[in-house]
Formats: structure tokens, sequence, C-alpha cells
């Protein structure tokens, strides 16, 4: 089995994968909490704790599974793009352990991470297909024509989909992480209430930093009884914006490449609305693995080339992709 | 016993390989090219990672990223070995490199490199952050380290010994470490010694400033 680490941003995480894509044990040690205090991830507090709960994780990983180490073939880590004292942590350790017991290493991108979490069983989905990935730090569509190996089609220019839920949340109120707290809010609201533009830039490209300046100017003059009366409608309508230019994209994207299977990974994956609005059969993994997570990490080490010892041993993290 | 001791706190990182307290080799390195030292030193010895009965880890104070960079790979050693961790401080094996080699009488002052414009020392058994110009040494007192070497016009002109630039006394080697190392134990247990908050202010904090 391998055994994957990912402490790229603020989830230290640890998971076991078999060969053949069984997901045996995946923790994830969230830093969400110690966050939000801060309005968002505060890179060198996240570094902090990624150390204090690296070990942690890959004992519990192990526990989960039963597992003992003689059973670990090799180590797979998240290598970048990521918070670079964040990605030190992971990349230090599993080399450490690596090179103590003679393992392979295999560095994982982490957007391939994101892809490859459709990758594990049950789901086990095999390309082609066309893909948005769509987290906190990242909004792209990527035609995956193998396993390892994509193109991008189109990105955004500006804030990532993840990041325009933390802002509008923000705006509203409402705690970070901003996505969980306006997919519920919205359920609760009128989406045709406020009619926010999204910019229509050309290509497959997405931009959403006009989204949230619609949002600013709708709720800038409200006194507070009134925002608090009409946040859930603020909140429906926001995400309505956010998941409409997402869908309009994979739509218009799936045409161009004639794909016939759609997918949607990272954390915006997670959102009810995004979920409900792609078409049927649309590839999508379970919600604890759309979020960060060390199991999308050894599933995608399966498909690429391992380092033996010692190729490894001055291997650095990127923190830009 | 044999120790694998590394200290990545500061701007040479060390690594050395001691056994029953005697230093078979040791190396300087780049924090982030510590595992190809160490791989170096234990061919060298002719020994495997497996034959290792322990980890002496630098827990700082220092750079925040080599201070983590080292206690990394730490657990990882630690999680892969199955062996015990001792943790000891940067600027306790600064002074132990030097004990023996200033002369009798001499107050050694380790001060290592705080960024900022400060310095992390020892003085008189407590660890500090202050400017190089308002660190308490007596005259005459040899100061070694990192922090030593970049301010030694300041230190030199407030009347302290800085060594040569080039001088060993100026690294926390690996020998200091296991000499200092109390007691081996749980590497969840050996933590990091920042001595400096993270620069960030909450949301309560941000709206009462």
């Amino acid at each position: 089995m391998i055994l994957g680490l990912e402490t790229s941003c603020d989830e230290t995480a640890a998971a076991l994968v078999t060969a053949d894509g069984r997901l045996l044990a995946s923790i994830v040690a969230t830093q969400t909490e110690l966050h939000a205090q801060y309005g968002g991830v505060v890179p060198e507090i996240a570094s902090r704790r990624h150390l204090e709960l690296v070990a942690p994780v890959v004992r519990e990983a192990l526990q989960q599974a039963r597992a003992g180490l003689d059973d670990i073939r090799a180590v797979a880590v998240t290598q970048g793009p990521g918070l670079i004292g964040a990605l030190l942590v992971g990349v230090a350790s599993a080399k450490a352990f690596a090179w103590a017991r003679r393992l392979p290493l295999i560095p994982v991108d982490h957007l391939l991470g994101h892809v490859s979490s459709l990758y594990l069983q049950p789901l086990a989905a095999e390309p082609p297909f066309l893909c948005l990935l769509a987290s906190g730090g990242h909004t792209m569509l990527l035609d995956v024509q193998e396993p390892t190996r994509y193109t991008v089609l189109g990105q955004t220019l500006d804030d990532a989909a993840g990041e325009a839920f933390d802002k509008g949340a923000r705006l509203l109120g409402l705690a970070y992480p901003g996505g969980v707290e306006i997919d519920r809010l919205a359920r609760q609201g009128d989406p045709e209430a406020y009619s926010f533009p999204v910019a229509r830039v050309p290509g497959l490209d997405f931009s959403f930093s006009g989204l949230k300046t619609s949002l600013l100017y709708a709720t800038r003059d409200l006194p507070p009884a009134e925002l608090e009366r009409r946040r859930s409608d603020l909140a429906a309508s926001y995400q309505r914006a956010i998941v409409r230019a997402l869908s309009e994209r994979i739509v218009l994207a799936a045409e161009r490449t004639g794909a016939s299977q759609v997918a949607v990974v990272g954390g915006v994956a997670a959102n009810s609305e995004l979920r409900a609005s792609l078409p049927a059969g649309a590839l999508l993994a379970p919600l604890a693995l759309c979020t960060d997570n060390a199991a999308m990490i050894a599933s995608a080490a399966r498909f690429l080339p391992e380092l033996p010892y010692p190729q490894y041993l001055s291997l650095d993290a990127y923190a830009a992709a | 016993m044999l120790i694998l001791a590394f200290d990545t706190a500061t701007s040479s990182s060390t690594v050395a390989l001691v056994h029953d307290g005697v230093t078979l080799g040791e190396r300087v390195a780049a924090s982030r090219a510590l595992l190809e030292a160490a791989d170096a030193l234990l061919n060298d010895a002719g020994v495997v990672p497996a034959e290792l009965d322990g980890v002496a880890c630098g827990i700082g104070p220092g750079s925040f990223t080599g201070v983590r960079i080292g206690l990394a790979h730490a657990r990882g050693l630690a999680l892969a070995l199955g062996v015990p961790v001792a943790g000891v401080s940067t600027l306790a094996a600064l002074a132990q490199g030097a004990l023996g080699v200033a002369p009798a009488g001499c107050v050694v002052v380790p001060v290592v490199d705080a960024r900022r414009k400060e310095v992390f020392a020892l003085v008189d058994g407590v660890e500090v952050c202050v400017p190089p110009a308002d660190l308490a040494f007596p005259a005459g007192a040899w100061l070694v380290g990192d922090g030593a070497v970049r301010y030694r016009d300041v230190l030199e002109a407030r009347g302290a010994a800085v060594p040569p630039d080039e001088s060993p006394l100026h690294l926390p080697r690996g020998g200091a470490h296991v000499a200092l190392a109390a007691a081996y134990g749980p590497v969840d247990e050996v933590l990091p010694a920042y001595l400096r908050a993270p620069d960030a202010k909450t949301i309560a904090e941000r709206g009462a400033a």
C-alpha cells in the first residue's frame, strides 16, 4: 500500500491506499477553526500546526487501516503548489520516512491530486473526461486525457471560486470558511431575489472579482436589521451566480472538446447546488474527498513514476505551479 | 547508542553521526539538503538508518522554517524507525560547542540571527529575543552563532569577542546536542522553540485596534 501525506494548506492529512485504488484509511486533521478567528489561513500558523499534527495523522491512518509499517511500499507526498512553509513539513517528513525505510518516494502535484480523487474505488473513473477543479486556491477546466496528463482549457483570471465564496461570506457577516455557510443559508433563500452579474470573459476562463463587488454594493447600504432579513436571499442569489458561471463553462467546454464525461473536484465540488446542477452521470468524488486530503495524493501516486532511494534526497517543495 | 544529530535552525545546518558520545562524522549543509548529508554520513560509516538508536534534534530558536524542517525530519525518522527523539536548544548546543575552546573564566553567549534586526540569545540561562544593541554580556565575552557573525560590528564595538566568520564555533554541532540530550522520548513531545509569536491578528484583535 501507499502512504500519502498532504500539508499544502490548512489540512494535515495522511492516507493509505492500495495499488488497485482501495482507500484503507484517510485521516484529515483540519485547522479550519484555528484559522477562522483570523478570517483566513495564516501561513505561519498553518505551518506550526502541520508540524504538531503530521506524526499523529500517520499513526492514526495506520490504526484505521489496521496496518503496520511493513505494509507500506511507497510514500507519496504533495510537493506543491501551496504554502511553501506548510508543504515543507510534509515533504521533509515524507522524505525522512522513506529514507529511513529505503522506500521509494512519489512527489505529487496537488492539482493532479484533486483530479485523482476520482480514480479511487468504487468510483474508479477512467479518462478521458472534462474536469472542473474548483477550490479556495484554484478554478480551472481541465481536459484530462490520461490519469496523469491533462491540458488546461481555462482558469480564473482573478479570484478562485472558493475564494469568491469566502469573500462573499465575509460581506454577509458569515463565518469562515464561507462556502459551507453560504450553501447552508442559501437553502432558505430565493436565488432569483438579486441579480449578480458574472463577468463574461472570452474563451473558457473565469472571473469572479466583479461578483463580490456587486455583493458589496448590494449590502453596504443595508441597515443591520435589513441585512439580517435579506441575508438568505443574498446568499442564495450570490451562490446561484457562482454556480451558474461554473456550470455554463463546463457545458461549453464539454461541447468544444466533445467530452462524453464531465467531473468536478476540489472543495467547491462539495457545494450542493453545484452538484445538483451537473448533468446526469457527472463524476463526483464523495464529499470527504472534495476538500484537501491525502487519499487523493496516494491515489495519484499509483499512476506516477516512483523515485527510488536515493533519487529523492534533494527533492524540494514548490509554492507555485 | 548510535545517534543521528542535526540542527537546521540557523543559516548553516549541521548533521552528525554520534556513537556512544564519539562523533563518527559530521557535515554542514543547507537545511533542505539535510537528508543528502545524513545519507552520505551513514554511507561513510557503513551503517543503515535501521541501525540508529535515536535522533537528537535542535529545536531552535532560529529560522521558523529551518526549525520546522529539522523537526519534520525527526518526525519522519521516528515514525519510520520507531526510535526515540531528544530535542535540544540550538542556543545551548552553540554554548556547549564553545566549552573548552573559549579561555577559562570567559563568558560564552550563543547568538542566533532572529531576522527583523533582532537576535535570539541565551543570557544567564534565559532565552531572549532582543536587538543586538540591547544584548547584555560582560566585556570580553565570546559571542558565537550566526547572529554574532551577522552583527559582528555592533557587538565588537560593545566589547564582545566574535571568532572569525568561518570558525566552527558558530555552528550548532551534533556532538553538542548528544552531550546535552537529557532524555530520549516520543517525538510528539519534542516541540519547536520559536520564541516569537506568529505575525497575525485575529478578527477580534483587529477590531480592538
